[in-house]
């Protein structure tokens, strides 16, 4: 593409319904795996319009990097499954490509500001804490380490002891008691939870992946 | 003594066809916090929801939603209670409880809390309003909650919900006293209903007033004309787009439900006008809408299940009716004689029609209520348009609209850009056999 005639129509530009801006993508484009050095000067020398204009091969590789960064951040807040322990420490597993770890553990802060939060990440090994202050940083350790280490140093919360009970069917029960057999759209379904989805770390063992499987008991055949 | 996991079983069972958003709330950051800023809340509501679990139908399951309990004195011909034979009550504290669990889970975003009419509604809601008050007061969330207003309720509970809940909704069922009364002999439409959803509407009023007085003493001279003005549109169309900034209470309205397919004769031009009246009368934020299931042991068990489709056709109408702000006299025109909505998309039907007396839509000169009406441009793209309509912008190619978000395969047929427009395959045969017709003469 001319890059001067781009600059001269606006109309690429104004209105559209796609597309990141700069200075969007300079913040946020570090955060992909893939990043690299060049990547961002050649966005910061490339004009607005270009970077708008997802007809452009730069703006088309840019902006799906940038998708690929917000959806892992949305789905591990989504579907990352969470336990809070007596001593108000929330922890749970993620599996994150991307450096978007302060992004979730701040989903996490917001809901819950008097408790420390530890979220493992299984594919950089680290694990990610926020402290009630918002403070974050990333320790090369289990996460059970980190867990114990935290709460040794902190007090039984009566708050969190209160909620201190058996967890593991509370959910698949509401779950299932929720299920209209009549309605059932595996399509709609799968287009909600997408089958990559069932990789990570919540939702491997997750209620929704059993309910919706297509073995089928063979007693559902005599029915 | 049945243990909490049957009760949600049972109870979460007896509740799942009343239908919710996941997480209607319109508290975000912007706006101020529901108790204050202080660190001892829990909770946080995104503006656009966050669904953490979807059930195999591909529904949103996102809020604790079960009945309070299933006991009734109420005997409603399509309900879920009048079949089951157990019954059972959740304890306010076990109830907030387990919602505080589920929470810490990261498995449910809010409370959606509905329940049977045990002795009378006012005792049953006290119930609920007291697991609301564990939720607030002593669990300290501040998340989103749903309160069903059971009908019949008094005044005053009505007010302590409304200060407690981001969302209330009074299930209408049925579009007249007549179809409400053939389906549910004992509930009293215009009583139970229809008064209860004004009573909202003027607390709401109310409240914004004081609001008003507040901002009033603090001298925020901008703000107090923009809300005045706001207060004044609103007045005069009803609710549409406006947006409580500053009120505390029930940002997310009121909504309600019917149940289609459920009264014999109830047609959805009947469902069509009751909304309509609602969103106009009473600022009814959504109205919802569950296609009747026959249930084992109720009254209507043997009675025809109501097409899903029925229901997906007054969704979108609803959606052309709420957002696009159609009139009602223009879904009256693609309906068919018996009064439904007839097979395929609504806005489809009205521009086909509609367009077959009016001229096709250029979007370099048209207005936004023509370009809305348009398949495939929305409220969104049709801005873009007249944005660049007034920016001296022109289309001159077809792909260029694809760049504002127009779907342009279904709008393709009712634009004209340059003076021409899509041949369809109708007027193609027509030509050819003119010209047979011409030739052979």
């Amino acid at each position: 593409m001319n890059n001067r005639n781009s600059c001269k129509d606006p109309m690429e530009v104004l209105g559209r319904s796609k597309g990141y801006s700069q200075k969007e993508l300079i913040k946020n484009l570090p955060r992909h795996y893939k990043y690299n050095s060049n990547l961002l000067n050649q966005i910061k020398n490339t004009p607005e319009v270009i970077l708008r204009n997802l007809g452009s091969p730069i703006a088309k590789k840019v902006d799906k990097m940038l998708k690929e960064i917000f959806a892992e951040a949305y789905r591990a807040k989504q579907f990352t499954r969470t336990e809070i322990n007596n001593k108000s420490v929330l922890f749970g597993v993620v599996l994150l490509k991307h450096k978007v770890m302060d992004l979730v553990l701040d989903y996490f802060h917001k809901r819950w500001p008097q408790c420390i939060i530890c979220l493992y990440n299984e594919h950089t090994q680290l694990t990610g804490i926020i402290n009630e202050k918002g403070i974050t940083q990333e320790i090369k350790q289990s996460l059970k380490e980190v867990v114990k280490k935290i709460s040794r140093k902190r007090q039984i919360s009566p708050y969190f002891e209160d909620i201190q009970f058996s967890n593991d069917e509370i959910f698949e029960t509401l779950y299932q008691s929720q299920n209209i057999k009549e309605r059932k759209n595996t399509r709609y379904f799968n287009s909600m939870i997408p089958k990559h989805c069932f990789k990570l770390p919540g939702m491997r063992k997750g209620v929704e992946k059993r309910f919706t499987s297509k073995n089928k008991k063979i007693e559902e055949y005599f029915k | 003594m049945p243990s909490t996991l049957e009760k949600i079983r049972i109870l979460g069972a007896n509740s799942k066809y009343d239908i919710c958003a996941s997480t209607a709330s319109s508290r975000s950051n912007k706006y101020p916090k529901l108790f204050g800023a202080s660190k001892k809340w829990i909770g946080a509501t995104a503006s656009a929801g966050i669904c953490h679990s979807y059930t195999p139908d591909g529904r949103c399951m996102s809020l604790f939603k079960t009945l309070f309990t299933n006991k009734c004195i109420y005997s409603c011909k399509y309900c879920f209670t009048q079949g089951c034979k157990q019954k059972l009550s959740f304890t306010p504290e076990e109830y907030a409880r387990t919602f505080m669990k589920l929470y810490s889970m990261n498995v449910v975003e809010g409370v959606f809390i509905t329940s049977g009419v045990c002795r009378s509604a006012d005792d049953t809601t006290e119930d609920m309003l007291e697991a609301v008050r564990l939720l607030r007061f002593k669990y300290n969330f501040q998340g989103y909650i749903h309160f069903k207003c059971l009908p019949g309720l008094s005044q005053h509970l009505l007010k302590e919900a409304i200060s407690l809940s981001d969302r209330i909704s009074v299930n209408s069922e049925a579009s007249t006293t007549d179809f409400l009364s053939e389906i549910a002999e004992q509930k009293d439409y215009k009583n139970d209903i229809i008064t209860r959803q004004r009573w909202l509407k003027a607390i709401r009023i109310k409240h914004n007033e004081e609001v008003l007085k507040k901002m009033k003493d603090q001298k925020r001279d901008n703000e107090l004309e923009y809300q005045e003005k706001k207060i004044i549109e609103h007045r005069k169309n009803g609710y549409k787009k406006f947006r409580w900034d500053d009120a505390p209470i029930l940002n997310s309205g009121q909504t309600t439900q019917f149940v289609v397919g459920a009264a014999e004769e109830e047609t959805d031009w009947d469902l069509l006008k009751r909304i309509d009246w609602q969103y106009k009368a009473v600022d009814m934020r959504r109205a919802y809408f569950s296609a009747f299931i026959p249930l084992e042991g109720t009254p209507l068990a043997k009675k025809k299940a109501a097409p899903l489709e029925r229901e997906h056709r007054l969704y979108q109408s609803d959606w052309l009716l709420r957002i696009y702000h159609y009139k009602l006299k223009d879904l009256k025109d693609i309906l068919t004689d018996e009064g439904n909505l007839p097979f395929g998309d609504p806005k489809v039907h009205f521009a086909r029609e509609y367009f077959k007396e009016h001229s096709l839509v250029d979007p370099n000169e048209t207005t936004y209520q023509e370009l809305i009406r348009v398949p495939g441009i929305g409220p969104i793209s049709a801005k873009r348009i007249i944005n660049l309509q007034n920016q001296n912008y022109k289309f001159t190619r077809r792909e260029q609209l694809k760049s504002v978000g127009v779907v342009l395969k279904r709008a393709d047929p009712f634009l004209k850009i340059n003076g021409k427009n899509q041949t369809t395959l109708q007027k193609f045969f027509i030509t050819n056999e003119n010209n047979i017709f011409q030739e052979s003469v």
